[in-house]
């Protein structure tokens, strides 16, 4: 208690140069808190908009089929499997049936996906029913991304052009039956979503499948054969991988900002162990060890970051909350990034994240306070008695 | 067994690349209750004696044993053990902590012995009754005059009772009136505790009230005499 006291009164006892250091903490303690949960807010919702709109409980890929290889649509393909077939029955999984198409927005050809999906499908929230209008002409969906780069309205008509399953090319006219305002860039750009029917009746592939999308409370999935089953930790690695990489990026700034103020207190160390050796003859004179001085100027280092951690809650706990209530708006350069992001972010802000933060902050200043400390174990009483540093 | 025991001690230092010898070969002893005077001019190596019997430092050749321990065998941490609880000092520059009080400073050897609040507030309160200071015991050491500063700094090295209390140059940065009552004081505290104090000085009103004079010149012992 005395040893705090007095750490305390020390510190207390530096004036400006002790409130500047906790300035400069307190706001590395703010923007680390708010940028991580930031990063964290994107990836919950971006993640929570993909489970909802394109991934489900997980997908069962056909084996040949590769998302990042355009080549390989053509031979992905396959008859459902019964296992499957019993889900799909059941309302617990949807077949999604995935072709290579063009369309000619505007005199312009255009390479699209043409996605088969059932209308009546409820896995996946997004607005298929509308694919199911009785109309002799095709019905398509395609979300807000696609409509704005090819110019497209809802009832505006649009040639479709693909090869059957033996290579020859086909043509048909569809029509807009809805747009859809998904924020998952993978359904969306590029997309042309059609009834499953229909596909399989354009192409002749009967019954087959390239992705069957499982729902959310179907467990305990295996691989079968020709069929690979890909979790929903395997279809979120690529935006928990721009995620991070964006937050490692935005890391470096307050790294910097921690490396200042750790400068800062090394700085404040080095001058008051200097000021005060008379001070540190007296108090191993008066019987401390030398291990309690070394511990009661760390502690007074230390002690910067429990000042700033409250000063830090005085202005960042009103300002993270009504961040974490309110949002933020996202401008809309950010549908660039190539991930799900909402209008609106809602940062998240977990009791890890700051625990984690004040112990990563608090073992930065405690290593730092301590390094010029240390000097103190082989200061000679005699030397710091008459101000001398040896 | 005499409560400080300096035998053939010798000490040296390095200064500039040679060695500056302090003390040449200095015997003496001093037993409990003694009100004695270190004295000689500057560089005599009053101070240096002092630091040795307080654990401060460790003779270069020699030995000695203060309060039945052989100060150059100790550890940092057994020197502080026998500071803290059988030490008290007193500098010339008085050395208070300058953000505690003056109540505050008496407590802290108390504190570092984790002696029970009780307890450390009675004697503090003693302590700082003894030197005539309770109207002052909630001044920090900025607020308080030399004087006063200097009988804080006693009072601190004499709540505990210490065996023991070393005095260096107590008076040199006092005047005439103060040092009279400082010398006073710690003559009632050496008669009524039976506290033994050495001192490190060379200031005539000290002298004046010395029971043992020990005169050290260049580091040798000169004089030894006791003072009816």
């Amino acid at each position: 208690m005395s040893m705090l006291k007095l750490a305390y009164r020390n510190i207390k006892g530096a004036g400006l140069r002790t409130w500047l250091n906790v300035a400069v903490l307190s706001l590395t303690y703010v923007l680390i808190i708010y940028h991580q949960g930031i990063f964290i807010g994107m990836l919950k919702q971006g993640s929570r908009a993909m489970i909802e709109d394109e991934i489900a409980g997980g997908q069962y890929w056909h084996k040949n089929y590769d998302p990042y290889d355009p080549l390989s649509y053509d031979e992905s393909h396959g008859l459902i499997p019964e296992e499957l077939d019993r889900l799909i029955k059941d309302k617990k999984a949807t077949p999604v049936l995935v072709r290579q198409a063009a369309i000619y927005p505007e005199g312009r050809v255009q390479t699209v996906l043409l996605k088969g999906i059932d209308p009546g499908q409820s896995i996946l929230s997004i607005p298929t029913g509308r694919l199911s209008a009785q109309e002799d002409i095709l019905p398509v969906l395609i979300g807000k991304r696609m409509a704005k780069n090819a110019s497209l309205n809802i009832g505006d008509y649009l040639t479709i052009r693909w090869r059957d399953v033996r290579g020859t090319f086909d043509a048909v006219e569809g029509k807009i039956a809805e747009i859809m305002d998904t924020k998952v860039p993978g359904i969306d750009k590029g997309n042309l979503w059609v009834p499953l029917k229909e596909l399989e009746k354009m192409t002749g592939l009967n019954n087959e499948a390239t992705i069957v999308v499982v729902a959310s409370d179907v467990s305990g999935q295996k691989d079968l054969p020709d069929w690979k089953f890909k979790e929903q930790k395997f279809l979120l690695s690529d935006i928990n991988q721009v995620v991070e990489s964006k937050r490692a990026i935005s890391s470096i700034m307050y790294a910097i900002l921690l490396f200042l103020a750790m400068i800062a207190i090394f700085d404040t160390q080095v001058l008051s162990i200097f000021r005060r050796r008379k001070e540190i003859g007296t108090l191993i004179a008066l019987g401390m060890t030398h291990l309690q001085v070394v511990a009661l100027f760390t502690l007074e280092g230390a002690m910067h970051g429990i000042l700033a951690l409250g000063i830090a809650a005085i202005y960042g706990v009103p300002l993270i909350v009504s961040f974490a209530r309110n949002g933020m708006r996202i401008p809309q350069a950010t549908e660039s990034y190539g991930f799900a992001l909402q209008d609106r972010l809602f940062p998240s802000y977990s009791l890890g994240l700051v625990l984690g933060t004040i112990f990563l902050v608090m073992v930065t200043v405690t290593v730092v306070s301590f390094l010029p400390a240390r000097r103190i174990s082989k200061l000679k009483p005699t030397d710091a008695l008459k101000g001398k540093f040896a | 067994m005499p409560l400080v025991n300096i035998e053939k001690v010798v000490k040296r230092y390095p200064m500039g690349g040679k060695e500056f010898t302090a003390l040449y070969d200095i015997n003496l002893q001093f037993e409990k209750g003694e009100f004695t005077g270190v004295i000689g001019p500057s560089g005599s190596g009053k101070t240096t004696l002092l630091n040795i019997i307080g654990s401060l430092d460790v003779p270069t050749e020699g030995s000695a044993t203060v309060l039945g321990k052989k100060i150059e065998r100790l550890s940092h941490t057994e020197a502080a053990l026998l500071r803290r609880g059988h030490m008290g000092f007193i500098f010339q520059t008085y050395n208070l902590l300058p953000v505690y009080t003056a109540f505050e400073n008496v407590e802290f050897p108390l504190l570092i012995m984790k002696m029970p609040e009780k307890e450390r507030r009675k004697k503090v309160m003693d302590a700082l009754e003894w030197l005539g200071l309770l109207d002052r015991a909630n001044s920090r050491p900025a607020q308080l005059s030399g004087g006063e500063a200097q009988r804080v700094a006693i009072a601190r090295a004499i709540v505990k009772q210490p065996e023991l209390v070393l005095a260096d140059e107590p008076t040199a940065n006092l005047d005439a009136e103060n040092s009279y009552n400082i010398i006073e004081r710690m003559v009632k505290l050496n008669r009524e505790l039976k506290t033994t104090f050495i001192f490190a000085t060379h200031d005539e009103k000290v002298i004046g009230y010395l029971r043992r004079k020990i005169c050290l010149v260049d580091g040798r012992v000169k004089k030894d005499e006791l003072i009816s």
